[in-house]
């Protein structure tokens, strides 16, 4: 009787040794090409690179998260307040007054979906929008409208998408990851990069050219004088309070201006800017605009420290009302440093006055080439960007230039003019130099972005996570010490209290990690921080799993049953309590993968995968082994446990 | 043998007013601490940057603050946190620029970015309205689940344990103004899932009780139940507080809040499954057999 059973039992546990042989080759499979990967130095990894293995292999391994091993996460968005801006038309007072409206509101409550808004705004104030946003549809109700609006900042996402991943690819960066997420997101994930602010600026600069006429000084004049009325009328406080530490820059330099310089744009002026920074007090009261700009002969300077308050005085709404629709006034790139009488520098931007209408816009570029200017040429030596157009470009550009000879176009990226020459003969060759630049670095990377395209829409970075490469490394080595500093804590405790049956349940831990391992690597998926967190944890509850079952095992143990029976009985009556509460875990587990963001779903992924290897190790190959054990061809004579 | 407990016998639901008066008094203090200094929300919930610098050189907090202040980010919060190394957190209004600011502030310096989180004040936003349908989500989950394994009033009782966890969790964390960011959400969703974990320990051992002991007063059953589970309870509870407690010290700064907010839920969902979800299925029995009472006398 007693050796029948014996013989039936150790046929099943044949089939779950197989069993479980099965499965350790699979990990031990799964495993091979991390393991492997790990211990190539780096001129092993140059020649599998170059006999083409190296993709290959990466593809096997278990991929390390940005926060491991360095990068940088974005989440773009389209600006959609800025792209409805940029495609209104015919803008009137009426038209300012609704979007000041309708922006107010969005600051307030940005939460609130900016288009929504903008209905609810134009609805209760009867302002009919296919005005500013004319459609090609027939129908031109609000509503419609509005669902026009969304559709084309959709369209615009999607162009972006595409944009960007060209960007990125010429930017050089191994395996991007550039992904659409809903119908106004977009995430890029980089690994390694070396410098993110760099990266940053290729991915979400909008690199827009235009080519656009300046106005006439005439014109340019009577523009300011307006503004210094419009500054006047509004409480100069207003502006004031918003940069305090600006005007009380402005107020204790008063004394040291002279009136003379501010009086308007003189076109036969100095070279070189003279020494006096600043505003006269009587200026200031009359003239309060003009008093913080600066004559710099052909152009209008504006001093750096100075930049905040003229940039807030000419996005102040009633100033903004006062401006001709057809202008745009803009500033230069960067500052240039102009000798003063003192002998020292001032750095100075450069403010333009220029047609709102692009004469041309970098649509027509069909090539462009970053370089250092040659020796023959007037650019020496400086960055500056080659770029040649295409034949419809081409032709427009001859007739932009034809057409203006001795008046002067600012070549304009992203709203900052790189440079404003004075056109001196018609372009018939399609070609033209783009300067100002602060490096060849800069220039390259403007290259690159004119090259690939100017995004449609302004995009904003909503979320960024940046994680050093050192810091990636020095995440790794805490997490792995963190989690075999716990193993042997719990391995010294768990043995000392359960003797032979602790070494069973600490072996099955061990595996129970080592499942995981393979399973991630097998799927492809990614280990971030929190999921080396979620390995620690699952040897938390591996340990309970092999807890509950002894507690059992010695319960009936105590209770006077043979060895034999007690360790069955101790395994199937844990078995309920382990599934019950291992799965209200992996509920809880399912929720954070759906909810949560990247590095909290590698968190969900580990703990999801170890509860489930739990099932496996803790309960079916502890049992396993447990029960050869009791079963063996010499019967236990006392449990060890 | 080698046993914490041998035939232990605690008076758990008898002494239940005690850790019932406990925790609320840790959760009203918590509860005024919410009012008074609110939660310290990190940059994922409020909006803001974080960044993580080291310098190549020594450099003294004060002098930081000045360079910074200079150009514009007078508001940003500078702690040390290593050798030549700094947390710097701008809020929400100062970090749109915060790129450019923190190149002027900067210039000249030599430097390394280890670390830079920055979130929109609008991705903020969203992301706090996210977690908390992820926390009313996984409950409601959790309390259908256990609602079709046990009983309702199992169900209620687990609930009333769970809710307890996180608010006094969320007391501590308010209390002590740690930093609360996604990871301390992740850890706060894991003390559910773990506190329950003991909690369906000790009811799996009442509803098998139960049938063993037909006719025991449900009250000595629950007492038998979480005596019979106390050593598996303190063993789990010891092991996993190790291993967290572990990457609490070595586990570093990114790890520290997770790891902080662990041990607090290892330690009150111990707690809890014993003192709180056990005897409140005797209350939740009392309260309908007095109603019971009542209606048979009239």
């Amino acid at each position: 009787m007693n050796m029948e059973v014996q013989s039936r039992m150790s046929k099943k546990l044949i089939w779950r040794y197989l069993l479980i042989v099965v499965l350790l080759a699979w990990a031990v499979y799964s495993l091979m090409p991390t393991l492997k990967f790990e211990r190539l130095t780096d001129a092993q990894k140059t020649e599998l690179e170059e006999e083409g293995k190296l993709i290959d292999l990466e593809s096997r391994i278990i991929k390390r998260g940005l926060d491991l091993q360095g990068g940088m996460h974005l989440v773009l968005e389209v600006n959609v307040p800025d792209f409805v801006k940029k495609i209104a038309q015919h803008q009137s007072k009426a038209y300012y007054d609704l979007i000041e409206k309708v922006d107010a509101q969005y600051a307030e409550t940005p939460e609130v979906d900016y288009l929504n808004l903008l209905l609810a705004t134009a609805n209760s104030d009867s302002i009919r929008l296919s005005r500013y946003f004319p459609t090609s549809e027939r129908k031109t109700d609000n509503k419609a409208v509005i669902a026009n609006l969304q559709k084309e900042s959709e369209h615009a996402v999607i162009r972006a998408e595409e944009i960007i991943r060209n960007r990125v690819d010429q930017f050089g960066v191994s395996e991007p990851v550039i992904q659409l997420v809903g119908n106004k997101r977009i995430i890029v994930e980089l690994a390694g990069i070396d410098d993110p602010q760099r990266a940053k600026d290729i991915i979400h600069n909008t690199a827009l050219l235009e080519f656009v006429l300046l106005k006439d000084a005439d014109y340019t004049q009577d523009v300011i004088s307006r503004i210094d009325a419009a500054v006047k009328r509004i409480n100069p406080d207003e502006i004031a309070l918003a940069d305090t530490a600006v005007v009380s820059n402005i107020t204790s330099k008063d004394a040291e201006i002279s009136v003379s310089e501010l009086l308007g744009i003189d076109e036969t002026g100095m070279t070189s800017a003279d020494s006096s920074v600043l505003v006269d007090q009587n200026l200031a009261a009359d003239k309060p605009f003009s008093a913080l700009l600066r004559n710099l002969g052909w152009d209008i300077g504006v001093p750096e420290e100075n930049y905040r308050v003229v940039n807030k005085i000419l996005n102040d709404s009633e100033v903004k009302r006062i401006l001709p629709n057809d202008l745009r006034i803009l500033f230069s790139a960067h500052t240039k440093a102009y000798d003063s009488q003192d002998g020292g520098k001032v750095n100075f931007y450069t403010l333009y006055f220029v047609n709102r209408e692009a004469g041309m816009t970098g649509e027509a570029v069909k090539e462009a080439k970053a370089e250092l200017g040659s020796v023959s040429s007037e650019q020496m030596g400086q960055p500056i960007v080659n770029v040649r157009m295409n034949a419809e470009g081409t032709r427009t550009w001859a007739r932009l230039t034809g057409a203006n000879v001795e008046k002067r176009l600012a070549i304009v990226l992203d709203n900052k003019v790189q440079m404003a020459p004075r056109i001196s003969s018609k372009i018939p060759n399609g070609r033209t130099v783009v300067e100002g630049f602060a490096s060849l670095a800069e220039a390259q990377d403007i290259e690159i972005v004119l090259k690939a395209g100017a995004l449609p829409a302004p995009i904003d970075i909503i979320e960024e996570r940046t994680v050093g490469a050192s810091l990636g490394a020095d995440s790794i080595e805490r997490g792995v010490r963190s989690m075999l500093i716990g193993l042997f804590l719990v391995a010294i405790f768990i043995i000392i209290y359960y003797r032979g049956a602790g070494v069973i349940a600490i072996s099955t831990l061990v595996l129970n990690i080592f499942f995981v391992l393979a399973i991630l690597a097998s799927l492809r998926a990614t280990l971030t921080l929190p999921g080396i967190a979620g390995l620690v944890l699952t040897m938390g509850m591996a340990v309970d799993a092999n807890v509950l079952i002894f507690e059992r095992i010695r319960e009936e143990y105590l209770k006077g049953k043979t060895i034999r029976s007690a360790v069955d009985n101790g395994y199937s009556r844990a078995f309920i309590t382990i599934f019950d509460a291992n799965l209200t875990t992996l509920i809880t587990a399912l929720v954070l993968w759906q909810y949560g963001s990247g590095p909290i779903r590698g968190f969900a992924v580990t703990l999801f995968w170890g509860i489930v290897f739990n099932f496996v190790s803790g309960y079916f190959i502890s049992r396993t082994i447990f029960t050869s054990f009791t079963y063996g061809k010499k019967p236990l004579k006392k449990l060890s446990i | 043998m080698f046993q914490f407990f041998k035939n232990p016998s605690f008076d758990v639901v008898a002494k239940r007013r005690y850790a019932f008066i406990l925790s609320l008094v840790i959760i009203l203090a918590g509860v005024v601490s919410l009012f008074v200094q609110g939660l310290n929300y990190g940059v994922d919930f409020s909006g803001g940057a974080k960044l993580q610098i080291e310098f190549k050189n020594s450099i003294s907090a004060e002098e930081l603050r000045s360079l910074f202040s200079e150009s514009g980010l007078g508001h940003a919060e500078i702690k040390s946190s290593g050798v030549n190394e700094y947390m710097i957190t701008i809020s929400a209004d100062e970090s749109d620029e915060s790129d450019e600011l923190l190149n002027t502030a900067l210039a000249g310096v030599e430097y390394e970015v280890l670390q830079i989180d920055k979130v929109g004040p609008k991705m903020g936003v969203e992301m706090r309205n996210n977690s908390i349908s992820a926390v009313a989500i996984a409950l409601l989950l959790i309390l259908v689940y256990i609602t079709v394994r046990f009983e309702f009033k199992f169900a209620i009782g687990a609930v009333v344990a769970l809710l307890h966890d996180v608010l006094v969790t969320v007391a501590i964390f308010s209390f002590f103004q740690w930093e609360f960011s996604l990871p301390v959400l992740a850890a706060f969703l894991t003390i559910v899932g773990y506190s329950l974990n003991d909690t369906i320990v000790v009811y799996d051992r009442i509803r098998e009780n139960i049938k063993i002991h037909k006719g025991k007063a449900l009250k000595d059953v629950i007492n038998l139940s979480v005596n019979q589970s106390l050593s598996r309870t303190v063993i789990t509870s010891l092991t996993t507080f190790l291993v967290v407690f572990i990457l609490a010290i070595f586990g570093g700064q990114v790890l520290f809040g997770f790891s902080i907010a662990m041990v607090v839920g290892i330690i009150v969902g111990t707690y809890s499954s014993m003192f709180i979800a056990a005897p409140v299925l005797v209350m939740w029995e009392n309260y309908f057999k007095d109603k019971e009472d009542k209606k048979k006398k009239k």
